[in-house]
């Protein structure tokens, strides 16, 4: 077993009178990809905002390395810096150039020097082959190298974890490979991952584990292999049959 | 010139601006000085009120609301008027009429820049500001590195009609006796009897230097300008 980077507990969110997420028990080791799949608004963006501590939980405890996040005192900001996030929107820095994007964590937050950020910044764009259009500003790059310079300004930070919201939905098909073959090779390298996608392909080939959401609870999860094939639930059967039938 | 001499316009003009150069000089300045010291104070007002407004508490937004309702929604002679007399009045203190002047231009441009400012740092979608959280930036840093460079350029041709429309609101200072050019200018018409040429002359100065500024702004804008970030506000 290896250590626990990411947990959560009878995790509960409710905006107004809507509960979008009625208790989640979770956990995810270092070295793990998870993939999350489920209906829309079936609650997948917001599990991934509160465990991303973008949003505080309603109910229950989130635990970073352990440490329950919102009980402890914990400098927020410096866990934040430590889970990377990648959008479903690219939602880039649109005055900065792709290098401007993923410099500035490491600069602003990180405190690094320049240079120094500069060469960390270089480095993650080499990760998602994306050098050469360092210094080219967002609307000058395509929906899928705008998303996988955002996968390079979560890498940058040195993570722990990424999590990732369905980065390919916005994207035409021929995109999607770009930023997915991206993924795969992130997982393959061993950077933990918390993946919403409905790119099943991606799923049967590096997720440890697939976690079924429906109404905001996980009410299925298992190996890629056993969820896919044979879903306990009858929910999970009929979600993955329209998915896979294309309906 | 103590009486008005029989000349032809161009000859008369050019008669008067030598004999009066140092006056309209001083006028130009002060003008000038006034619009630079509004848009200044009013760039500092409606920074604030816009961050307020945009990100402030319900209070904030009710107390900047009134503000600017107050000021859009009464004309600048009465707000001139208003505060050089009733400040006095009120808290006893004495003020000239050039820093009862400025003080109100200031206020009232503030109240108008609010809403540019506020356009620009909205333009600045959530998903941006989303980012910078996940980055573990703090709001500040947030502020400094992602919201203002990109408010300030989306601001710049707002406030360039801002610039302008205030520049030619100065000549509402002649209430208070300031001496700007609108006020140096009545002075030389009534004293020459010519108010056809002087305040042709007057109005060509403020022509030049409006067009002039606005020039000036547009090549900012261009040499600050990043591709994708031109947003209509
Ligand atoms: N900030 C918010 N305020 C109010 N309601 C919200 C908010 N965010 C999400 N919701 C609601 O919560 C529910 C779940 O939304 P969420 O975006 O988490 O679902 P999802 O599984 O990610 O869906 P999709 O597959 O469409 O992205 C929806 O009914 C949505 O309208
Ligand atoms: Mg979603």
């Amino acid at each position: 077993m290896g250590e626990v980077i990411l947990a959560c507990e009878g995790l509960k969110k409710r905006y107004g009178d809507l509960w979008v997420l009625k208790g989640i028990d979770f956990e995810i080791e270092r070295g793990q990809t998870k993939v999350i799949i489920g209906p829309s608004g079936s609650g997948k963006s917001t599990f991934l905002r509160l465990m991303g501590l973008l949003e505080p939980p309603t109910e229950g405890k989130i635990y970073f390395e352990g440490k329950d996040v919102y009980g402890s005192g914990l400098d927020l900001n410096m866990l934040r810096a430590k889970i990377g996030f990648v959008f479903q929107e690219p939602s880039l820095f649109r005055h900065l150039t792709a290098l401007g994007n993923v410099k500035l964590g490491p600069k602003v937050v990180l405190k690094m020097k320049d240079e120094e950020a500069e060469r960390k910044a270089m480095d993650a764009l080499k990760t998602v082959k994306l050098e050469e259009w360092a210094h080219h500003y967002p609307a000058q790059l395509s929906g899928g190298q705008q998303q996988r310079v955002g996968i390079a300004r979560a890498l940058a930070m040195d993570p722990d974890i990424i999590l990732f919201d369905e980065p390919t939905a916005s994207l035409d098909i021929e995109l999607t490979w770009e930023v997915i073959d991206v993924m795969k090779d992130l997982a393959r390298r061993g950077v933990t991952m918390l993946v919403v996608t409905h790119e099943l392909g991606f799923a049967k080939e590096v997720a440890d584990e697939i976690l079924f959401m429906d109404d905001g609870r996980i009410i299925e999860s298992g190996p890629p292999e056993e969820l896919l094939k044979n879903p306990k639930t009858p929910r999970a059967r009929e979600f993955l049959r329209r998915l896979i039938g294309g309906v | 010139m103590k009486t008005a001499a029989p000349l032809d316009p161009i000859s008369f003009i050019i008669s008067f601006v030598t004999e009066y150069y140092p006056f309209i000089i001083e006028g130009f300045l002060t003008t000038v000085e006034m619009t630079f010291l509004g848009l200044a104070g009013g760039f500092v007002l409606g920074i604030l009120s816009a961050l307020g407004d945009v990100y402030g508490t319900k209070l904030m937004k009710v107390i900047i609301a009134g503000y600017v309702e107050f000021f859009r929604g009464s004309p600048l002679i009465v707000q001139l008027l208003f505060f050089y007399f009733s400040i006095p009045a009120l808290t006893g203190l004495n003020w000239d009429a050039f820093t009862a002047g400025a003080v109100t231009l200031m206020l009232n441009s503030g109240a108008y820049q609010k809403g540019y400012f506020k356009g620009a740092i909205e333009a600045v979608f959530k998903d941006q500001l989303m980012a910078a959280k996940s980055l573990g930036m703090t709001f500040r840093q947030t502020l400094t590195h992602v919201v203002l460079p990109q408010a300030l350029r989306i601001v710049i041709p707002p406030w360039t009609n801002e610039y302008v429309s205030l520049g030619l609101s100065t000549s509402a200072l002649i209430v208070l006796g300031i001496r700007e050019l609108t006020n140096i200018s009545k002075s030389i018409a009534a004293q020459t009897f010519r108010p056809l040429e002087v305040y042709l002359f007057a109005s060509a100065i403020y022509f030049l230097w409006i067009t002039i500024s606005m020039k000036i702004f547009d090549w900012i804008y261009e040499k600050v300008k990043i591709p994708g970030l031109e947003v209509n506000i």
